[in-house]
């Protein structure tokens, strides 16, 4: 206990300039170091956190601001490793702005940062286009033929990423590096928000070589637009790609959105 | 306010009725071909409409709100003038003071709502010519409530001095029907503009079938709420900033201490009502999503959903800025130190809580950061949960800080004090046990499950405020004073923080007007009328932001030749009121 005491009051002598550079230094080191690596968009918004965080805590006391101060002013002699010190955080601040402004302009070759947008925004000029099969519509006309081929297409071409219980976690969902894995279907945030025009774009766009940056292949070949291409681009009809989506709500237990 | 500044306020209003009727007028007289669109101002129309509609919205939130907690502190005041003569008279000066920013700043309202008619009208003919025809009883009333509210506001401040006495309670009915006019005003422009979100009561080509049914759209009873809690948030911190500034400027120690008031009043109310923001927001996204899955998809999912991040950063720049001017207030009561000693564990719990609040599920990576799926740390922290459990535990600290600002320089004098206080603190532990293992078990559950705890730890958390509020004030019931506030010795960088907190809640609400303008996307109405301008297509979030904050720098400009107009007449604290606040600041 008293050991403790004396480590407090210690912490407590430190000059509250070098404590506030070891919280925000250490802080920042200790998200660099962390593996899997941290984006550095997120590590700017935490140090931003950080560093609001220290100014609160320096300026909540009039005293504090007071010995905050200080410190930055030459006493009649006091020690040499206080001077240093001054000086030494003093120096912090240009060497930072330097490492800033190199790291800013150094010139790099990997492609910019992306905002990922889990649903991608569609206009409704596109998902009116699409017609849904009266079959597919209506929950009731979902017979077993249809659900067991949807169950087949899904095994033989889904399941390697989105996992065979449709949670995402299929022996391929950690082999691809995009900032999303495969989509989970049995989660509420999936499927069971969307309309039935809404999955079947999405199954039909994919996300491969567009602004969507997921792995999600392009599977029925539109007539329309030969923009984007994937190796599975005529793998399924658009009767089977609605026999898929039909067996993904059935066995989720969720219903589609109608509106 | 001088006479000269009086008829220059009654002729701006009369123009601006003028012109908002003015469009009107002209398309009524027929003849001339509609087109679907012009081009009126030198910018883009839609560029020019968002600023006009903007900055009438801020203004229109402000004198909207003002009237209604001066209201209520006037009728504080007024209850209190037999038990606490002083008490009262502080209490009027506060609401008259803070009355005093509403005439000029109800001319600028009327002025961008007429620059907004008639931009809407030149620019936009079609479009505004078919809301006309939904909505034609509406826009009829709406002059006549706009005219009613403007009748009440003027009588309301400028017999404020000789409606004393016998003749408040008067004063009183005239600010009520202030506003109920007011509310009523906001509540039909409320309908236009979530019928352009939410449209009912029409058939599939548009023509009106129910005007009760348009009017009475999904959108519009929460989008009502939400503005009415938002503009009270909104007016009040402009309150506060107005009084920091004045604070600044202060020449007396009798007139620092009451502006000192007045920003703490302000901050107060913004941060009381600030508690209540994200249920009114869920209410109204959750009406939206209810009524089309393209708004979910748009405003959580897709291309406006980094705005959400952008928002969260920004709420949370409110709340420590909020927490930290309580924090500092603290000061103003001689030994507080007891309490003072918890503020930096309560700074670490805002900051972290924060940072959880604010951490995305999905990140903004280059190819060298992705991870291969989400981010083992981040992800976790980036989901429902941990957030709740983040967000609830920042909202116990702030009403724990409360408590303790309650505390400062009193002592209890209760007899069961001390087992009092335990209990007290020991439901306040427990409260935050109990949300921190209600998140931890919803972060397992599945997604149907952890919906429900998150509501339970709203429930845990206002039982749990409910509770020891009760039992805290019947322990201080008959405390004793041992140190009183002193008034006016707030320092200057609490000063800083309102006016800081004011530019935020001012840009804020100019993110989410852009948020709910823009998940309309391509639509005037929704699904009913298409938008087929060349500037239909949604602006970058950088642009959107470049645009907001010059609409913040315009309405920061405006308020601010609005608040130097209204101190060309210096209201004098009455000399009860001055002598309280000399005391206290002594």
């Amino acid at each position: 206990m008293r050991a403790l005491a004396a480590w407090c009051r210690r912490i407590r002598e430190i000059p509250s300039p070098l404590g506030a550079f070891l919280v925000i230094g250490g802080m920042f080191a200790l998200l660099k170091l962390t593996r899997p690596v941290i984006p550095h968009s997120v590590i700017l918004l935490y140090m931003g956190f950080v560093t609001v965080g220290v100014l609160i805590h320096i300026t909540l006391d009039d005293e504090r601001i007071r010995r905050f101060n200080d410190f930055f002013v030459p006493q009649l002699g006091e020690p040499l490793a206080r001077t240093r010190l001054r000086w030494g955080l003093l120096a912090v601040i240009p060497i930072v702005a330097a490492a800033w402004a190199y790291d800013a302009t150094r010139p790099g070759y990997a492609p910019p940062v992306e905002i990922f947008q889990r649903h991608p925004t569609v206009g409704a000029e596109v998902l009116d286009r699409i017609e849904v099969p009266v079959w597919a519509a209506d929950p009731a006309k979902w017979d077993d033929a249809i659900l067991s081929d949807g169950k087949r297409l899904y095994d033989g071409n889904c399941a390697v990423c989105h996992g065979e219980k449709l949670d995402g976690q299929g022996p391929a969902a950690e082999g691809f590096r995009y900032p999303i894995r495969p989509a989970d279907f049995t989660d509420a945030g999936t499927i069971a928000q969307l309309t039935l025009p809404y999955v079947y774009w999405r199954l039909t766009t994919g996300g491969i070589q567009n602004q969507f940056n997921s792995a999600m292949p392009r599977w029925v070949a539109s007539t329309e637009s030969s923009g984007a291409s994937s190796a599975h681009m005529y793998d399924l009809s658009a009767e089977e790609a609605w026999r898929v989506i039909v067996y993904l709500y059935n066995a989720t237990g969720f219903e589609p959105r109608t509106n | 306010m001088s006479s000269a500044a009086k008829s220059i306020n009654r002729l701006i209003v009369l123009l601006a009725l003028m012109t908002t009727f003015a469009p009107e007028v002209a398309l009524a007289q027929g003849g001339a071909v509609l087109r679907d669109y012009q081009t009126t101002a030198f910018i883009d129309s839609r560029l020019a409409v968002w600023v006009a509609a903007q900055l009438h919205l801020m203004f229109a939130a402000f004198v909207l709100a003002v009237p209604m907690f001066a209201w209520f502190i006037e009728y504080v005041g007024w209850r209190a003038q037999r038990k606490d003569a002083r008490l009262a008279a502080r209490n009027d000066w506060l609401a008259h003071e803070m009355a005093r920013l509403l005439p000029a700043t109800y001319s600028l309202t009327a002025i961008t709502g007429a620059l907004l008619g008639f931009l809407l009208f030149s620019a936009y003919p079609k479009f505004m010519n078919y809301l006309t025809g939904v909505f034609g009883p509406t826009f009829v009333i709406y002059p006549l409530f706009f005219l009613a509210e403007t009748l009440c506001l003027y009588f309301w401040y400028y017999a404020w001095d000789r409606m004393q006495g016998d003749k408040k309670w008067a004063h009183l009915l005239l600010g009520l029907f202030l506003n109920i006019f007011g509310t009523i005003v906001m509540f039909i422009a409320d309908a236009w503009a979530t019928f352009m979100m939410t449209p009912t009561g029409v058939d599939e080509q548009g023509a009106l079938i129910s005007l009760y049914d348009a009017v009475w759209n999904p959108g519009w009873m929460p989008l009502n709420i939400h503005r009415l809690v938002a503009n009270i948030t909104f007016g009040a911190l402009l309150c506060a900033a107005y009084a920091a500034y004045r604070f600044l400027g202060a020449e007396t120690k009798e007139q620092r201490a009451l502006y000192d008031w007045m920003g703490y009043t302000g901050n107060m109310i913004a941060l009381f009502t600030m508690l209540f923001l994200p249920f009114a927001g869920y209410y109204f996204g959750f009406e939206l999503f209810a009524f089309s899955a393209t708004y979910g998809v748009t405003l959580m999912g897709g291309v406006l959903s980094w705005l959400f991040i952008i928002q969260a950063i920004v709420i949370a720049v409110l709340f420590i800025g909020a927490a930290y001017y309580a924090w500092l207030g603290l000061l103003r009561i001689p030994g507080s130190e007891m309490q003072r000693r918890w503020l930096p564990a309560f700074n670490v719990v805002l900051i972290s809580g924060f940072m959880v609040w604010a951490t995305p599920h999905t990140m903004a990576a280059s190819i060298e950061e992705s991870t291969g799926g989400f981010h083992p740390i981040l992800g976790a922290l980036g989901l429902m949960a941990p957030k709740m459990i983040a967000v609830t535990l920042i909202l116990v600290v702030l009403y724990v800080s409360y408590l303790l600002y309650r505390r400062a320089g009193r002592v209890i004098t209760v007899a069961w004090g001390r087992t009092g206080n335990i209990v007290e603190w020991s439901l306040i532990g427990l409260t935050a046990f109990a949300i921190v293992a209600l998140g931890v078990y919803g972060y397992f559950a599945p997604a149907q499950v952890r919906i429900t705890t998150s509501i339970w730890q709203i429930i845990v958390l206002i039982t749990g405020i409910v509770v020891t509020f009760t039992l805290d004030y019947l322990l201080l019931r008959d405390s004793r004073t041992v140190a009183e506030v002193q008034w006016g010795s707030m320092p200057r960088r609490g000063q800083y923080v309102l006016i800081i907190l004011a530019f935020v809640i001012v840009w804020l609400m100019g993110l989410m007007g852009y948020a709910r303008s823009g998940v309309r996307l391509n639509w005037h109405v929704f699904g009913i009328m298409e938008d087929m301008s060349a500037s239909a297509g949604l602006p970058s979030l950088g642009e959107a932001a470049i645009i907001i904050t010059s609409i913040t720098l315009i309405f920061f400009t405006l308020l601010a030749v609005a608040f130097a107009i209204s101190t060309l007449t210096e209201s004098k604290p009455p000399a009860e009121a001055a002598a309280t606040a000399a005391e206290a600041g002594a």
